[in-house]
């Protein structure tokens, strides 16, 4: 110790050296105080600055909407008023239960059968090369596929039938969620799998511990694209001959061309998706990435 | 007791070209039955392939590589294998305790054994009051000792070593070591440990076989005169044998560069 005592690179005497010390440390617990203090709030008018500006977003897209009603006959853009009225009747009829109930469903089971299908093909298709070679020709021309033509192939296959409405759901989206997956697949981290050979791991624990965890995020974007797919086919599917669901309800409204019920039906319908997306998709992100800290990238 | 036997191990990489490059050149040496055997040699030499087909992840081309054990001990069963990796490659997203059940689960340990396991193996590396924590909520240092536990949790007959400490500072890697030579000399298993660092030889390896450049030949292989607890790193004569340790392995770099 003693000899460090002497030791000064910076050619201070031991005094100047001592003070600067102390006026350092002093202002590095100054910074560390304000930081502890300042940093809850911050975040909080964050947030609070965020809802607001979501909520801004809104409003102008309402007030475009009525600006552009003053210019046009109710007929062609009826009165924004008007039409949330509508919405209120479709739904305190009780109605709107009925008629998304149906449709949600159709997405549902359209949905959960292509991520059955579409995470253990992904998965193998990232892992086995053979399997790679054999099934990307067929889930690229899959994609390519427009969805219209696929619900006129099940229509005419199934019949006007649920089925049908599932299946058309099923093999749409089905292309892009393997794609998603298997691109997820192709990048796993090679060294995780051997440390979970060197521990002996089972394929069924290397599948549910290592591999599916490293995929949350391709998962995620691949629900979120999903679901998005699912909501546009399942209309079309209704609009070509079944007796409910929102897409009947707007053709309905089409064959009237009342303008009103078109919208009000096309609102109802982004509220739910809207409530899905940010409540229960939000939902599951958040509980399925807590172990990862978050990451402030652009924080000065 | 049990420990690893490896004679004339041959191993060949095949490059881009179709050419192969020789990789281990007929290495032969056996662990200590207890306690640590260092493989020293300069980085890329094949050292940590040679760890690899020790833990099965990879095979050689010639010769033998084998886990013997003279009494018997294993019985039927296969031996079992801890390894700890340079990376901690834990599972990110499984708290402290399931990365370890993860191993105990790999390795058919009696659900029933496994919190008397977690307990005893957590706290021996310093980190139960951190079991339900997630790995990158932890310091570099934290998250390779967490690497420790899990290849001690399994009660391996082999402990493999893969330069554990290169990627931590000075002084976390200087307490780690103290920590994993005391706890290597209370549970007695035959522990092989890779390194390229001389001073970490000469401190952690109670055998040391010292290997030269790529193609990996075994130069001379040499048992610490120091007893494990009695290795002190300010003591003088301790300092001495790392000096000749040193000069060892730098007169066998240059014989290689002349030759």
């Amino acid at each position: 110790m003693s000899s460090l005592n002497n030791f000064t690179p910076t050619g201070m005497t031991q005094q100047e050296e001592v003070l600067s010390v102390r006026s350092q440390a002093e202002s590095l617990r100054e910074e560390t105080e304000a930081a502890l203090h300042g940093a809850r709030p911050a975040a909080a008018r964050e947030t609070l600055k965020d809802v607001g500006l979501r909520v801004g977003s809104i409003i102008t897209l309402v007030l475009v909407w009525w600006v552009m009603s003053l210019f046009f006959p109710p007929t062609l853009i009826p009165k924004p008023w008007e039409t949330f009225g509508e919405v209120a009747a479709i739904v305190t009829t009780g109605h709107f239960f009925v008629e998304m109930g149906s449709t949600l469903r159709r997405v549902l089971v359209g949905f959960g059968i292509a991520m059955v299908v579409s995470i253990p093909l992904g998965i193998l298709m990232g892992t086995l090369r053979s399997l790679e070679s054999f099934f990307e020709p067929l889930v690229i021309l899959g994609l390519t596929m427009p969805g219209l033509i696929w619900a006129v192939l099940m229509i005419m296959f199934f019949g006007l039938t649920e089925t049908s409405a599932y299946a058309a759901v099923a093999v749409t989206i089905f292309p892009m969620l393997a794609i998603s997956i298997w691109q997820g697949a192709k990048s796993i981290d090679k060294d995780l799998i051997d440390m979970s050979n060197v521990f002996h791991a089972s394929a069924w624990s290397k599948v549910i511990d290592v591999i599916l965890p490293q995929l949350v995020s391709h998962i995620l974007a691949a629900i979120r694209y999903g679901l998005g797919l699912a909501w546009k086919v399942v209309v079309v599917v209704e609009m070509f001959g079944f007796s409910n669901g929102v897409g009947y309800q707007v053709v309905r409204g089409f064959n009237v061309f009342s303008m009103k019920t078109v919208l009000a039906w096309a609102i109802t319908f982004l509220v739910v998706m809207i409530v899905i997306e940010f409540g229960f998709i939000g939902w599951l992100e958040r509980s399925v990435t807590r172990w990862r800290p978050r990451v402030e990238a652009w924080r000065r | 007791m049990v420990f690893v036997q490896v004679e004339r191990a041959v191993k060949f990489f095949p490059r881009e070209d179709g050419s192969y490059m020789l990789v281990l050149n007929g290495v032969s040496f056996e662990t200590k039955e207890q306690g640590i055997t260092c493989l020293l040699g300069p980085s890329g030499c094949g050292k940590s392939t040679l760890l690899n087909v020790i833990a099965g992840l990879e095979r050689v081309d010639q010769g033998r590589v084998e886990i013997v054990s003279n009494h018997n001990e294993l019985g039927t069963r296969p031996p079992q294998l801890g390894y700890v990796f340079q990376d901690p490659r834990l599972l990110n997203w499984k708290r402290v305790e399931d990365n370890l059940n993860f191993a105990l689960k790999g390795m058919a340990i009696p659900r029933a054994a496994w919190d008397d396991r977690l307990n005893k193996y957590l706290e021996m590396v310093g980190l139960l009051e951190f079991r339900k924590q997630y790995p990158l909520y932890l310091s570099g240092g934290m998250r390779q000792r967490v690497g420790l536990a899990r290849a001690l949790v399994i009660e391996p007959d082999i402990l493999l070593m893969d330069e554990p400490y290169s990627k931590l500072d000075q002084l976390t890697a200087r307490k780690l070591r103290e920590d994993t030579l005391e706890i290597c000399a209370r549970l007695k298993q035959s522990t092989l440990l890779v390194t390229h660092d001389v001073e970490e030889a000469a401190y952690m390896g109670d055998r040391i076989v010292i290997f030269s450049a790529r193609p990996a030949q075994i130069v001379e292989v040499l048992d610490n005169p120091f007893s494990p607890l009695a290795r002190d790193l300010d003591d003088v004569r301790f300092i001495q044998f790392k000096k000749q340790l040193l000069q060892t392995v730098l007169n066998l770099v240059k014989e290689k560069e002349e030759a």
